[in-house]
């Protein structure tokens, strides 16, 4: 090697050792953008806190448990709408392509608060129960349901389900989540839902 | 005397439920404006690098005095909703104020660590400079001597 090129290495060289020596005031100023994905979690747990034996055959006047719970992975901490909402098989449940929530009016909900991370997570037990169903030729039609010790009156009907042989409703939780730039909650295209067979 | 019963009666119970049913639905505007506010400082907070971990614990309390709120106010229980709604402003304004001392005590070492950092860089940004400059030429002088000491010699290619 001649000097000339022996200078270009040495400058090489001092230019990523400069670059070393300002990396931890260049991480404070310039913004890296992070790698990961935000997202969050809306899951439902059956009564022994597992993924299992949810509520289906519904007994009237009879009291069911479920868990809704919530995960937060938005990179800071976030302020969370779960609206519980009841419709029958022919009510619109959200739209997962156009992020519409449900036009459903909703019963119960739940607002609160989780810490970003692994451990940012939040749950709740619900439980509800079916007060009042009436019973037509082939039609029945809930008329009460009872969410957390509140009674709401719902009046839905539902038809005979001929492929299901059974009357079918569902309970199910939208997530929405407050956006601090517009200052209100958005649909956050996220639910979960348990079907009840009302047929018993 | 039945007049004089039944008007205060009447009084009382028109009165009751004109104002509950307009009092619900400001409370319920000013609870989420509290609660939102309070969230807002908190996160604040939190990019400032404090432990909010507290805080939403108490924000949490809120949201389901609001939550509970809500539900009241869709059941027609105005005063209900009114209660809540009231409980939830209360509890907000203590975690907003909370979370501006939280920042604030954070503040000072955080500046002072990002002044160390900048400090730090630029030693070391100096010493690799002149480190580099005095190695350079330590470098080029040995160079040039290694050239120097060689001695020329003349060949001849005789095929």
């Amino acid at each position: 090697m001649n000097l000339e090129e022996y200078r270009t290495v040495f400058a090489a060289g001092s230019l990523v050792l400069i670059l070393i020596a300002a990396a931890p005031t260049l991480g404070l100023i310039v913004p890296f953008p992070r790698g990961t994905e935000r997202f969050s979690e809306l899951w439902v747990l059956g009564p022994n806190h597992m993924a299992e034996d949810y509520p289906f055959n519904i007994i009237f006047n009879e009291t069911y448990r479920v868990s809704v719970g919530v995960g937060n992975h938005m990179g800071s901490s976030s302020y969370y709408l779960v609206y519980v909402k009841f419709r029958n098989q022919t009510q619109p449940l959200p739209d997962a392509v156009t992020s519409e929530p449900s036009p459903l009016a909703p019963l119960f909900e739940y607002r609160f608060f989780v810490a970003d991370g692994d451990g940012g997570t939040w749950e709740t037990p619900l439980t509800f129960g079916i007060l009042k169903v009436s019973h037509y030729n082939k039609s029945v039609s809930v008329g009460r349901i009872l969410i957390n010790d509140v009674v709401f009156l719902v009046d839905t009907p539902a038809s005979w389900d001929s492929k299901y042989n059974g009357f079918y409703y569902q309970l199910f939780f939208e997530l929405w989540l407050y956006n601090t730039t517009s200052q209100s909650f958005h649909h956050h295209n996220r639910f979960v839902g348990i079907w009840l067979n009302m047929t018993s | 005397m039945t007049f004089l019963v039944l008007v205060p009666q009447f009084f009382v119970f028109a009165t009751f439920a004109e104002v509950s049913e307009d009092d619900a639905a400001s409370a319920l505007a000013n609870a989420e404006g509290a609660l939102v506010s309070a969230y807002q400082a908190a996160l604040k907070a939190e990019e400032a690098g404090a432990d909010v971990s507290g805080l939403l614990v108490r924000l949490n309390e809120a949201g389901g005095f609001l939550a509970q709120a809500r539900i009241a106010y869709r059941l027609g229980d105005f005063d209900e909703a009114v209660r809540l709604a009231d409980l939830c402003s209360e509890s907000s304004d203590g975690v907003g104020n909370e979370a501006v001392k939280l920042r604030l005590g954070v503040f000072g070492p955080r500046v002072m660590g990002f002044w160390l950092t900048v400090t730090y860089s630029l030693v070391g940004v100096v010493a690799v400079v002149l480190g580099s400059f005095w190695g350079w030429h330590f470098f080029k002088r040995r160079y040039f001597e290694r050239v120097l000491r060689m001695k020329p010699e003349v060949s001849f290619d005789e095929s």
